[in-house]
């Protein structure tokens, strides 16, 4: 494995190349899914999410080789995929304050949105 | 010897290459109008500037109805305008959620703020749109969030979730007086030290309030009140730029319907 394949470097600014993204991914997804358990089963939300992120834990719990996963996965390196899983932990858990599932706040009034006016 | 003889010959190659490049130019647009010609008539009525792109069409109302769909609190309307824009009326209360929704989400991936910006229309209840532009690198494409406010009622700044949009709001404060609540730093950005007003509001005056000026006596700049003669107080209110109201039906925004089927309990109105 080392030398020849080993990836020197991802070409973006201040995001380094990580060698296990496995784990890495694995611990992300799970506590995606832990965050998402809080939230109403019916809310498309938790429902579009927890599909996204199933689908590609079992990617990542079946394919070894990193590159292969890149493909499967095509959310671009794998460095850019665990920032991904990062920032959708992080609205996750946001989204559980927020509760964006209940009915509408309140309607625009009328013409508000008209236009030409 | 070879100049002249260049000299001799140049003339009557120009005409050749002349001539010929008539001919090409000739076979070239023929089809080309024939082209426009047949498509007019039969199915496109628009001016045929910019071909409809129904796939893009097609994706985007579907990605409109995805965001409508995970976050019925906030959404109001979702509509696609006539350049293929996807346009998302919120709610002012779901600017935060929104925003870091399109930001934050695996099949949304909304990273860089475009611009920030307001609108003023004075004849509704509430004047200020303010309009988010996102751009999507990973899926190469653009979004326009939309909601409202007035004079007094503040909007939550955006600031936590794009460092980038704390000098659009600090522009938008200067420009519209629009209050930006939890913003680390708003004060004004453009206007000059002792500005009153906000000058992009409508019923701000083309020619200001105050006019600065160099006093000799005191050897400073003063400023002082604004004094024009009568004739520069008449204002043609008449727009400048010509209308077409032919076209104006044409290019009003086409509205997306919203999947409604996730949340039972929404509000009928």
């Amino acid at each position: 494995m080392a030398g020849v394949s080993r990836k020197i470097t991802t070409g973006l600014t201040g995001l380094k190349v990580i060698n296990e993204p496995h784990e890495m991914l694995k611990v992300l997804y799970e506590k995606i899914l832990i965050a998402l358990d809080k939230i109403p089963a019916t809310a498309a939300y938790r429902v579009n999410t927890e599909q996204i992120v199933r689908n590609r834990m079992q990617h990542v719990l079946t394919e070894r080789n990193v590159q292969v996963l890149e493909q499967k996965i095509d959310g671009g390196q794998i460095e850019e995929v665990i920032l991904q899983a990062k920032r959708e932990l992080a609205l996750a858990r946001k989204m559980i304050e927020w509760k964006p599932w209940e009915p509408l706040v309140a309607q625009a009034p009328k013409n508000q949105w008209k236009w030409p006016f | 010897m070879a100049s002249k003889f260049c000299r001799l010959f140049r003339p009557i190659a120009a005409n050749f290459a002349r001539t010929r490049f008539l001919q090409q130019a000739n076979v070239v647009t023929q089809p080309c109008r024939n082209n426009t010609q047949s498509t007019g008539t039969t199915t496109e009525k628009r001016p045929t500037i910019r071909a409809p792109d129904t796939l893009m069409r097609k994706t985007l109302s579907e990605f409109g109805q995805y965001v409508a769909e995970n976050l019925p609190k906030y959404v109001q309307q979702v509509q696609i305008t006539n350049t293929d824009e996807l346009d998302i009326m919120i709610h002012p209360d779901g600017i935060v959620p929104v925003i870091s929704f399109l930001k934050d989400h695996h099949s949304c991936q909304f990273l860089n703020i475009i611009d920030l910006t307001a609108v003023d229309v004075p004849t509704r209840q509430y004047r200020f749109e303010i309009v988010y532009m996102l751009m999507s690198l990973r899926f190469n494409s653009r979004i326009k969030v939309k909601t409202y406010t007035d004079e007094l009622s503040p909007i939550e700044s955006i600031c936590s979730v794009f460092a980038g949009a704390n000098w659009y709001e600090r522009e938008i404060w200067d420009m519209f007086g629009v209050f930006f609540a939890n913003h680390p730093d708003l004060r004004r950005i453009l206007t000059d030290y002792g500005f009153e007003g906000h000058p992009l509001r409508k019923e701000f005056p083309l020619s200001g309030y105050v006019e600065v000026r160099y006093d000799d006596e005191v050897k400073r700049v003063v400023v002082e009140p604004l004094e024009l003669t009568q004739e520069f107080r008449k204002f043609e209110c008449s727009s400048p730029w010509e209308t077409f109201p032919k076209y104006q039906q044409l290019q009003d925004a086409e509205e997306v319907p919203m999947n409604k089927e996730g949340n039972k309990p929404q509000e009928k109105k």
